[in-house]
């Protein structure tokens, strides 16, 4: 797995992220209906990931307004990011309830297409730790 | 040669609040009684750790049971408990662990529990301080609002994998990952009661006017709570150990809010410590 740090581009980001989340055996294993679209809003960058049945399919970077639709947010503060994105997150910044209770993470839109691929976007979100964030 | 755990499991009548309940509780170990609470949504299996180590069993009859609704205690036997919601009240909850206590004909337990469990250990010490001869409350406080959500029973979502993975993040990085699995394991098992725990989590569980009422020398309280927990945080429980007369409060480093059954092994070593500093107080109060 290919960790990546705030000097590479987030084209670069965005490829390890997706090849991290294909080759999981957690979320292949259990992604068959993992199907949904959202946005990363890191302050300083923002991507929209679309995935289908358990494949990350496209990571859209830095998309512009209209370009790309979604279903629901997550937005933080670029420093709130960077803190999920290391090996063992402190205490607060292991997760996006955590984040949300104590910190200035956001979930916004359709709540509930989170709520029912809320196994698979779990793990995928941890996969922030080995990959990292570009931001 | 096979290995036959010393953990034995059996069944309790209770009757309590006129319900009729048959109550599941493994136990292991002599002496002064360790009854355990599990957490919201969850069972017994959350103290397995705990249940088989022989430093604390040679003290302690570490008794564990599965609350009504939960693991192999069923709903009310004598109710048509279908035709209601579930919403767990301070009462009731509170009364059925004396009956449960009760039932067992136990002398001078300690209570035990965590999340959920340690603010009913709060409200035992409130209002049963004579039957109890301390209570540990594990990641708990006077008030933990925020957590009776609809998404735990929400029909068009998995409620399965949202009470499992939605409590995901209440443990530590740290712990284990295969006792992380189990913990999650177990929640995938209780989501039609975790809701209804929820109310007395969040909702009818209020003591920010009566700590003052609890008296921790009759009655020691020793708080535990892990630094990874978002829902009470350490911050939380230190602020109601230091309203609570002879209160006491031991911040957990790198562990969540199940921590016996995330992490046992360290889990272990902060409750050794309130054991001890929880007889310590006994003592105090024995001796006046």
């Amino acid at each position: 797995m290919i960790a990546t740090t705030s000097t590479a581009t987030p084209t670069d980001w965005a490829d390890a992220f997706a090849r991290a989340s294909n080759d999981d055996p957690e979320i292949q294993a259990h992604g068959k209906y993992f199907t949904c679209s959202y946005l990363l809003d890191m302050g300083e960058r923002t991507f929209v990931v679309e995935v289908s049945r358990g494949k990350v399919v496209a990571v859209a970077v830095d998309p512009g307004p209209l370009e790309v639709s979604y279903q629901f947010a997550l937005r933080a503060s670029a420093d709130t990011w960077r803190n999920f994105g290391v090996p063992v997150p402190a205490p607060m910044y292991h997760g996006i309830w955590s984040a949300s209770f104590q910190r200035d993470l956001k979930l916004e839109g359709d709540v509930l297409v989170l709520m029912q691929n809320l196994r698979c976007f779990t793990r995928q979100f941890e996969l922030l730790r080995t990959v990292g964030v570009p931001v | 040669m096979s290995r036959i755990s010393p953990v034995t499991g059996h069944y309790v009548d209770v009757d309590v609040d006129g319900l009729l309940y048959k109550v599941f509780y493994l136990e292991n170990g002599q002496g002064q009684p360790l009854v355990c609470q599990h957490t919201a949504g969850c069972h017994n299996h959350q103290w397995r750790g705990l249940l088989e180590d022989g430093e604390v069993t040679k003290d302690y009859r570490v008794i564990a049971y599965d609350l009504p609704r939960h693991g192999k205690s069923d709903p009310p036997e004598n109710t048509q408990w279908w035709t209601q919601e579930y919403q767990l009240s301070a009462d009731h909850y509170a009364n059925f662990i004396v009956a449960l206590v009760d039932a067992l004909e136990l002398e001078n337990p300690i209570f035990m529990g965590s999340s959920f469990g340690g603010n009913v250990a709060l409200q035992l010490a409130h209002r049963r301080p004579d039957r109890f001869a301390g209570v540990i409350p594990v990641e708990g406080a006077d008030y933990s609002p925020g957590f009776y959500l609809d998404w735990w029973q929400h029909p068009h979502a998995n409620a399965a994998q949202v009470c499992a993975s939605g409590v995901w993040d209440l443990m530590a990085p740290q712990s284990p990952e295969a006792d992380r699995w189990k913990t999650w394991f177990y929640y995938s098992q209780g989501s039609e009661a975790f809701k209804g725990d929820l109310y007395f989590y969040s909702v009818d569980h209020d003591l920010r006017d009566k700590l003052g009422e609890i008296d921790g020398d009759r009655c020691p309280v020793v708080m535990l709570t892990g630094d990874y927990d978002y829902l009470t945080t350490p911050e939380d429980s230190a602020r109601t150990a230091g309203q609570i007369k002879g209160g006491e409060f031991i911040e957990m480093k790198g562990i969540g809010h199940f921590p016996m059954s995330e992490n046992h092994s360290v889990f272990r070593t902060y409750l050794l410590q309130a054991l001890a500093l929880l007889q310590s107080k006994s003592r105090v109060v024995d001796a006046v």
